[in-house]
């Protein structure tokens, strides 16, 4: 009993302790919901208060009437997508082909894609900039598709090939005994069974084109193009006196598809971010 | 089943197969060879060169950019400010990475909740981070410096990035909160592979609670924790967004990594081949690591 009891106690604490760090870790996203919700002149109290004293939701209105923070999100959608479907369909044939046929230099090809998935944009973004100025692209959400390619598709590769590598392979022999090309294969029995995989792995690399900061910051440069990430980071630099609370909105803002995107994901999380160090 | 024909026929099927498995991979290689490739070999080739950004035209400098920089201070001081910085994230990121990972391996309350917001931060635009923290951080308003006057450590706000080392160190601590999720995800899954018999023996052949964390549970990480090291060391060498965005490398260029001088040169200082050679020679660096990687990922 006495035995049993301790370990009771044992166990709350440890549930406590667990879980005090957990709200310490997100704490500071927290602070920023609860800061975006307080009047402009709850701020400047000190020492601040907690809770929001009234909660307001002036700084989201203001935002999307006042800024041009409608026009970052239709840009940041539209890279989004725009950068997700140019990628997935290189990526699905691609990761097919990687997976299930053989010919000279595969394994050097997969092993190349490794590489170019660590490669730093800093190096990339010098000649690209030159690239896309000869080519009349600069200033234009295009330039960035394109720019986002570099790591979105490395990406998508690697972890379609995961998933992909996951079916077996008697699917498609047994298509084939049924009288199927190996194109009627992969489209009638492969792809249907990589749909999960596909999706995971599109959610994932829009989540990438979604917060991408450095190409955005270099290619283009007025409010017609820029995305969220530099777009909001304009507001801060080019305000006179710095809204907080407005800039927490925004940041709420900014993280709330993530938010569904995650909860979507749950099942593949380890697997879309751990990729390069877990095993699929 | 004897008979050339058939083996014939076989073998043209196979270079068939070849072939298009040959077209389903050139879509691929199109893309790389145009966006990765081609900008990475005219790097190398940019650096030789004398470049002023706005007009794009140069002369042929040869070496003297990579002598310029090589001679100049301020390459050196980013060069170990970069490691300073990997080597400090990193060192947070793997212990408090383990340690969370352990904990939200055991049974806990609304244990997939805790992991969920534990994982977040990772998930989130650095650009949010950077304005999150940089809020905390205010010298006036921020909630940090009050939280620890109220909690009797300091007496008075503190200047969390304005000042050094404060500056290093609050960078250090938010890349260590944005990036050791990383070290959760894969640790947590390598944690849930280890089976259970081995726990069991263990326990049956008497061993405690530490013998089987360090006879088993660590030779176990083992693996997972180097490939992780290797990642996050090449991942934390090249950012650039979180230090541009929170102290954008000051005071000065007191926390000016080498992404930083490749971006200041190419874009503020409108010298095209000097930031060339900068990136050049981080790529090479870079690529120590990313051998011993790529060498480690293949087994």
């Amino acid at each position: 009993m006495v035995a049993q009891r301790r370990n009771l106690w044992r166990r709350i604490a440890f549930n406590v302790f667990v879980w005090a760090i957990v709200v310490l870790i997100a704490f500071p996203l927290i602070w920023m919901i609860l800061t975006s919700l307080k009047p402009q002149s709850e701020l400047f109290l000190i020492p601040p208060t907690f809770l929001p004293g009234e909660i307001t939701f002036e700084h989201y209105r203001r935002l999307l009437v006042e800024t041009p923070f409608l026009v970052y999100l239709r840009n940041s959608a539209i890279l989004a997508v725009g950068t997700t479907l140019v990628v997935i369909v290189i990526a699905t044939l691609g990761a097919h082909s990687l997976v299930r046929f053989s010919y000279p230099g595969r394994e050097h090809l997969a092993r190349l894609v490794l590489f170019t998935y660590l490669l730093p944009s800093v190096v990339l973004i010098i000649p690209l900039y030159f690239l896309m100025i000869s080519i009349g692209l600069s200033n234009t959400l295009t330039s960035l598709i394109i720019a986002y390619t570099t790591f979105a598709l490395p990406y998508a590769l690697w972890l379609l090939r995961s998933f992909m590598a996951a079916i077996p392979d008697d699917l498609e022999a047994a298509a084939m005994v049924d009288g199927a090309t190996r194109m009627r294969a992969f489209f009638d029995v492969i792809l249907p069974q990589a749909v999960p995989g596909i999706i995971s792995t599109a959610l994932f690399t829009s989540i990438l084109a979604w917060n991408e900061y450095l190409y955005a910051l270099v290619l283009v440069n007025s409010d017609e193009v820029r995305p969220l990430t530099t777009g909001v980071m304009n507001m801060l630099v080019t305000s006179f006196n710095i809204e907080w609370s407005m800039l927490m909105a925004a940041s709420v803002m900014m993280s709330v598809p993530l938010i569904i995107v995650f909860v979507f994901l749950q099942r593949f999380l380890t697997r879309g971010f751990g990729a390069g160090a877990v095993k699929g | 089943m004897t008979g050339k024909p058939i083996s014939k026929k076989r073998l043209s099927l196979d270079a068939r197969y070849s072939i298009l498995g040959a077209m389903l991979i050139a879509p691929t290689i199109i893309v790389f060879s145009a966006v990765i490739v081609y900008p990475l070999v005219s790097a190398i080739y940019l650096s030789v060169f004398s470049i002023y950004t706005p007009t794009m035209e140069g002369e042929w400098a040869g070496l003297d950019n990579y002598s310029r920089l090589l001679a100049s201070g301020e390459f050196w001081r980013s060069l170990l400010n970069n490691i300073v910085w990997t080597a400090g994230t990193l060192t947070l990121q793997m212990v408090f990475g383990v340690l969370v990972a352990l904990m939200l391996h055991q049974n806990v309350v609304f244990r997939s909740l805790a992991r969920s917001l534990v994982l977040f931060p990772y998930f989130l635009s650095a650009v949010v981070a950077v304005l999150v923290w940089r809020w905390l951080f205010n010298d006036l308003y921020g909630v940090l410096s009050h939280m620890l006057m109220w909690a009797g450590l300091i007496d008075m706000p503190v200047d969390w990035l304005g000042s050094m080392p404060n500056a290093m160190i609050s960078l250090i601590f938010v890349g260590a909160w944005k990036y050791f999720p990383f070290v959760v995800i894969a640790v947590l899954a390598r944690l849930q592979s280890i089976p259970d018999e081995l726990y069991e023996a263990a326990t049956i052949d008497g061993a405690g609670r530490l013998a089987r964390f360090t006879d088993i549970t660590l030779p176990q990480l083992k693996d997972v924790l180097i490939v992780i090291v290797l990642l996050r060391t090449i991942w934390d060498f090249k950012e650039f967004d979180l230090i541009y965005l929170l102290t954008g490398g000051g005071p000065i260029i007191s926390t000016q990594t080498l992404p930083l001088m490749v971006y200041k040169e190419a874009f503020a200082l409108n010298q095209m081949g000097g930031a060339s050679a900068v990136a050049v020679i981080m790529m090479l660096i870079m690529l120590i690591f990313m051998t011993f990687y790529l060498r480690k990922a293949r087994d």
